[in-house]
């Protein structure tokens, strides 16, 4: 076992279980209802019989009553894609611990919970451009496989989201949950890219990845700022009134995402610093 | 411009480490974090808070600060030419003896004096005082303590060479004495030549005293009449006389002189001599010449001069080379006799061969035309007085009236014992009272005489001085009492007689030394006009019974002319001691015995100023384009 996920946060994990706040359409059979009418025990409506379709279905009771062949139709149970967006530009291996620490941990375990729960998950990595994915599965099992690819991760590179986002979508991947990982710290904004996500009839969640200096510098001494991506500097005394003004531009950063995803509907999750996973998990869900 | 604490300067050596602050670079950990995004704006957030923005070390910046911070300092004249310290008082005085007049570079050692005082006055720092003094016979204020530059040029313009010594020690005490409880860096400042004999105690508890000398330039080279006189010779004719004269040379190596007489106010030598004199050496010479009086019976003035042999005397001090002496002649001293004099009296003018006795009245005075030339000489009155006293000098025998010019005139009283005399009044000098009997006195009282002889029955002689002579008034008749039979009655008016000598010889103003003020005897109001022996034209009005005209250090005969006659001054500088022109004297502080600080004196220039306005103006100018380019370049981009 991956040391991402602990036995018991696994069982406690088993649990739990994704929620869309959409319906999607599935490529299997699954637990999830499906957009489309299928079979399973859930009666949904009634149709007229048509030639080819399964006699099993047609409903004698009315065709008793009505003389006529009527089809019961039930609900279909479809498995749902996730997607896992997670962010491995060189941001992201800052932080104590490392962000992309934090973010595969919540990659693991949304993972585990999605294939817990029949789902289709899938692991696609990016910086300045969409990473090797790891293709979407099915199945508890392949838990497995999931953690070794999220252990293999490396932080490198810039943040592109964009261009990432752009990639992903060109693949025409099965709408579904897309579970962005990511600081956001990204010159190019994120706005647009989860955009283009909606807009694809993807349903997109963010989950908010800052370390805890990134949110609340320690105060005291003088600084040379190096950024790990771009390798500009920015000369910084860190006195009450730096901090005061950083803290100032990371809480309106913060809070325009909220606002963003408040007016899109999407659910926004803030991972910050040395966060619970489980709480995290939970708050995600409560507001799913 | 000089720097009163140039170890100050130090200072600026702290320079250095403040420019190293601006330039050095703070040292800084170097950290990586996720993204200098949020920083970046967070700094640009600071920077949008401050009204300025951050000052960055620019060498250009720094020049332009020095350079304006310069600029300003040397505008606002912080050391006053670096002699004064910032509201310091100081008292200037100036040597105004003859010597000052000595040559010294294009103009004299006087005039350079004068230059540096005007410019401690054109340089005084804000806060800071001056005053001057002349140094001539006493140390005379020209103007008190004062910053008004206007006040301190005008009264430097009043300075003059007088002749003789110069009281220094004296004008320093009073120059000091003004500097009582000035602030610190206060000092009197003399400027002398030092051509003075002696050792100066210049040590003063109220103010230091600094001595600056005004050298002599080159070598000494001057000729000087050190002495001049006229005697009549006997035996041979009313107007034969001899012409005395002394000569010294001070310079290096024999030189050849032409000495000449003249009669001033004649054309033509009346006799010369060709002389080689000797430096160090003094040299006599006698001249025989005929000095007859002019028409007007006005006794000869003797110009006596001396010249190289071009004509011309170009040594270093001109004031030594003319003197005037009045010829014998101006000895006889005309007595006019109004009224009977005692015969005691008579034998005494009798006795005197330059004294013309002439017997007149008072009706017959009454009776000149007022265009009569005035009667020039001592006036006798005996019993009868007139209501106002003549001109010049008077003596008043035994008044019968109850009143005599401005004196009451009491009681007889008989026998009356001489209680007291004056010995110091130079009439009564060499002359005994003390056995004297009198037989009848008429004591002599009023508010403006002086008791020169008292007695136990009042006042006996008194004399009454006024501005354009003085009146000797005797109480009792002489022969009636046993004076004449003694010595002491003969002296006496031989002094009477030597005194009215010696004012009418000097031309009737008092006899003063070369380059001091004319004081001439004129009633109140009176507009007097002195023609100097140059030529110049000088005027003053009488107050208080005396014109005081400023006539500078020249030497001749000077003409003074009053509404109502013609007087004349002789002036001479004839000072062996101001005519050597090398510095000797000492200068001393008190007990400690140390030789004040001498320096030369410094010329200041206060060209500076223009400089630094002009790098002011070159520096903002410089500012001005240079930013101007920079908004030509953002307008353009």
């Amino acid at each position: 076992m991956s040391s991402l996920l602990d036995p018991a946060f696994i069982r406690r994990l088993a649990r739990l279980r994704l929620l869309a706040r959409r319906r999607f359409a599935g490529a299997a059979g699954g637990a999830r209802r499906s957009t489309r009418k299928g079979q399973s025990v859930e009666f949904a409506d009634f149709r007229e019989y048509v030639p080819g379709d399964d006699v099993r279905r047609i409903d004698w009771s009315a065709y008793a009553r009505l003389e006529e062949l009527v089809l019961r139709l039930y609900v279909a149970e479809e498995d749902l894609s996730v997607y896992l967006l997670l962010d491995t530009s060189a941001s992201l291996g800052v932080g104590d611990p490392p962000k992309l620490e934090t973010a595969a941990r919540l990659a693991a375990a949304l993972a585990y919970i999605g294939l817990s729960g029949s789902e289709r998950v899938g692991v696609v990595p990016f910086a300045d451009g969409m990473g090797t994915p790891m293709a979407p599965t099915r199945g508890k099992a392949r838990i497995g496989r999931v953690l070794r690819f999220l252990d293999e991760l490396e932080p490198s590179g810039e943040t592109n989201l964009a261009r990432a986002v752009e990639t992903f979508l060109a693949r025409r991947p099965r709408p579904g949950l897309v579970i962005l990982l990511s600081d956001l710290l990204d010159p190019g904004g994120y706005e647009r890219p989860l955009d283009r996500l909606v807009g694809q009839r993807h349903e997109p969640v963010v989950f908010h990845v800052l370390d805890r200096e990134e949110v609340d510098p320690t105060p005291g001494g003088d600084f040379t700022f190096v950024d790990a991506e771009r390798g500009g500097t920015v000369d910084v005394s860190l006195d009450a009134r730096a901090i005061a003004a950083y803290r100032r531009r990371v809480a309106a950063f913060v809070e325009g995402i909220q606002a963003y995803c408040r007016r899109r509907g999407l659910s926004y999750v803030p991972a910050h610093g040395a966060i619970d996973l489980e709480e995290a998990l939970l708050a995600y869900l409560r507001a799913a | 411009m000089t720097f009163l604490a140039p170890m100050q300067l130090l200072w600026l050596g702290l320079l250095v480490p403040l420019i190293a602050l601006y330039i050095l670079k703070r040292r800084r950990q170097r950290r990586v974090i996720g993204s200098t995004l949020l920083w970046e704006q967070a700094v640009r957030d600071m920077r949008a808070e401050r009204p300025w923005k951050r000052l960055l070390p620019q060498v250009a910046l720094l020049l332009q600060i020095l350079a304006i911070v310069a600029g300003s300092v040397a505008l606002a004249r912080p050391a006053g030419a670096g002699s004064v310290p910032g509201g310091a008082w100081i008292a200037v005085v100036i040597d105004a003896s003859a010597s000052m007049a000595a040559k010294h570079g294009e103009g004299t050692r006087f005039e350079v004096a004068k230059d540096a005082a005007l410019d401690l006055a054109r340089s005084l720092p804000p806060g800071g005082r001056m005053m001057l003094v002349e140094a001539g016979s006493e140390g005379e204020v020209l103007a008190p303590l004062t910053g008004d530059r206007a006040t301190l040029e005008e009264a430097i313009g009043r300075l003059r060479v007088r002749g003789g010594s110069a009281n220094l020690e004296g004008a320093v005490a009073v120059a000091a004495e003004r500097l009582r409880e000035s602030p610190d860096g206060s000092h009197v400042l003399l400027f002398t030549d030092a051509s003075e004999d002696g050792e100066f105690a210049l040590d003063r508890d109220q103010a230091p005293v600094e001595v600056r000398l005004t050298r002599a330039e080159g070598e000494l080279d001057n000729d000087a009449i050190v002495d001049a006189d006229v005697r009549h010779k006997a035996g041979e004719g009313p107007d034969r006389c001899d012409v005395f004269v002394r000569l010294r040379r001070w310079g290096r190596g024999p030189r050849d002189v032409f000495v000449s007489a003249s009669i001033d106010g004649r054309e033509g030598v009346v006799a010369s001599r060709r002389v080689t004199l000797e430096p160090g050496a003094t040299q006599s010479v006698v001249m025989t010449a005929d000095l007859p009086p002019n028409p007007d019976g006005q006794a000869a003035v003797v110009r006596v001069a001396i010249a190289g042999e071009d004509g011309r005397q170009d040594d270093d001090l001109a004031l030594d080379d003319v003197a005037v002496v009045p010829s014998p002649g101006a000895r006889r001293l005309p007595v006019f006799l109004v009224g009977t004099p005692p015969r005691s009296v008579q034998r005494v003018f009798r006795a005197d061969r330059d004294v013309e006795l002439f017997a007149t009245s008072l009706d017959a005075l009454a009776e000149r035309d007022d265009d009569e030339p005035p009667l020039d000489g001592l006036f006798v009155y005996t019993g009868d007085t007139p209501v106002v006293p003549p001109p010049g000098d008077s003596v008043v025998l035994a008044p019968v009236d109850d009143r005599a010019f401005e004196l009451e005139v009491g009681a007889e009283t008989e026998l009356p014992r001489v209680v007291t005399w004056d010995e110091a009044d130079p009439r009564l000098r060499f002359v005994a009272l003390g056995d004297v009997t009198i037989g009848r006195l008429r004591p002599l009282r009023g508010g403006a005489g002086r008791v020169l002889v008292d007695t136990d029955g009042g006042p006996a002689m008194v004399a009454v001085a006024r501005p354009d002579g003085e009146t000797t008034f005797l109480g009792f008749d002489p022969d009636r009492s046993d004076w004449p039979t003694t010595s002491s009655f003969v002296v006496f008016f031989r002094n009477l007689l030597e005194r009215a000598r010696t004012r009418r010889a000097a031309g009737g103003i008092p006899v003063g030394a070369l380059g001091e003020p004319l004081r001439v005897p004129a009633p109140d109001g009176e507009a007097v006009e002195v023609t100097t022996p140059g030529g110049r034209t000088l005027s003053a009005l009488s107050r208080g019974g005396v014109a005081i005209v400023d006539v500078g250090a020249e030497p001749g005969v000077y003409a003074v002319q009053t509404e109502q006659r013609t007087l004349h001054a002789l002036r001479s500088l004839l000072d062996a001691s101001e005519s050597d022109l090398s510095a000797r004297a000492t200068f001393t502080r008190g007990g400690e015995g140390t030789e004040a600080a001498l320096s030369a004196p410094r010329e200041h220039r206060e060209s500076w100023p223009y400089v630094a306005g002009a790098l002011l103006l070159l520096m903002l100018g410089e500012a001005w384009w240079a930013t101007r380019r920079r908004r030509a370049l953002e307008a353009r981009s």
